[in-house]
């Protein structure tokens, strides 16, 4: 009667990460998974209000949009978006990596993730100073003389500057994330029997590159 | 490691099996490849076709984003039904409001010239400046 009565796992195959409120490290796993998709759930909702109000205005001022759209650098743009589906690349390969139990290549493929992650802030912040030095700015801020013609074109950069804002914020919290899981892999924290937390790091930089993936021509190319 | 490719190893709870890192560069050129396409389009006037296009492109990268680089084939049901759904969730919202912008009539369009003063006062002729009260 005792063998058998919900506690099938303490004594046989006790995990060294496993949680004291889960019965298994496969059960740990599936919940760290589902909480992590879940809150990926969330942002792609939160983006989303950000992308509908693009919508909105976008239909009310087609040509204003088209005009103002011009105003920013695609070169740069195409640049950091080479820079963001290469890091995406890059983590998942550090995340293989880990998985098969190469550490050193893994802390490779995590720091040029990182840098890839820095370089691309480095070119939002020229975009951006230069942004702030022609005035293209939001709301009552706007200044720039040439757009001044185009009915509410300061509204195309208020959206531009919260959806880019928003977007450069979760850059600085991946990036956070993957130094984070970096120093545990530094120090053996994960390994081929433990890398949940390397997995979870690496979907929400995907995340960051997939709200990109649609900013990008959004803004930039229309 | 060699042996797998994209096509096999499609089911597995993660973990189990190591397919190989090609799959990976592969996704990767098919993404700049596709980086390339949208800004090359991006740079044509295609009138009306500009911006589904764009999109279309856009959907395919997520796409292969999620499903290869996010590991979504290998995924959980329960995972893919939560991740799908804020999308469904996502074009409810967008469509539910285009609903409202594709049937409004003119009359209700915000005013498409907008003002940095307010509207004109009429001064009765002869009256003095409005005075100012506190």
């Amino acid at each position: 009667m005792s063998s058998s009565d919900g506690h099938p796992s303490h004594t046989a195959h006790h995990h060294p990460n496993l949680a004291g409120h889960f019965d298994t490290i496969q059960q740990q796993d599936y919940a760290a998974r589902l909480g992590m998709w879940l809150f990926l759930g969330t942002e792609v909702l939160l983006f989303a209000g950000l992308f509908l109000g693009y919508t909105v205005y976008r239909h009310f001022y087609h040509e204003t949009f088209h005009h103002c759209s011009r105003a920013l650098d695609i070169k740069l743009g195409t640049i950091n978006t080479l820079v963001l589906i290469t890091s995406s690349l890059s983590v998942a390969l550090a995340y293989w990596c880990v998985k098969v139990g190469k550490r050193t290549w893994a802390i490779g493929a995590l720091v040029f993730t990182i840098l890839c992650a820095a370089g691309f802030l480095c070119i939002k912040y020229l975009e951006y100073s230069h942004k702030f030095h022609v005035g293209e700015l939001p709301g009552k801020w706007f200044r720039a003389e040439e757009l001044m013609q185009f009915p509410a074109a300061n509204m195309y950069f208020t959206i531009y500057f919260l959806t880019t804002g928003l977007h450069a914020f979760h850059v600085i919290v991946g990036m956070s994330v993957l130094i984070w899981v970096m120093k545990g892999i530094i120090k053996g924290r994960y390994n081929p029997d433990y890398y949940v937390p390397v997995e979870l790091g690496a979907l929400y930089w995907h995340l960051v590159d997939l709200v990109w993936i649609f900013l990008f021509p959004l803004l930039y190319l229309i | 490691m060699a042996e797998a490719t994209i096509t096999d190893s499609a089911h597995g709870k993660g973990g189990e099996h190591h397919h190989s890192t090609k799959s990976y560069f592969v996704v990767w050129a098919i993404l700049l490849t596709c980086t390339g396409l949208t800004v090359w389009t991006g740079y044509k006037d295609l009138g009306a076709w500009n911006l589904p296009l764009a999109l279309s492109i856009a959907t395919v990268k997520a796409s292969l984003v999620v499903w290869y680089f996010m590991h979504m084939r290998e995924a959980a049901g329960t995972n893919r039904i939560v991740f799908v759904t804020s999308f469904v969730f996502l074009l409810v919202m967008i469509f539910g409001v285009f609903g409202d912008l594709w049937t409004r009539s003119e009359m209700s369009l915000p005013y498409h010239t907008p003002t940095t003063e307010g509207p004109e006062i009429q001064v009765p002729e002869g009256a003095a400046a409005p005075a100012h009260h506190e």
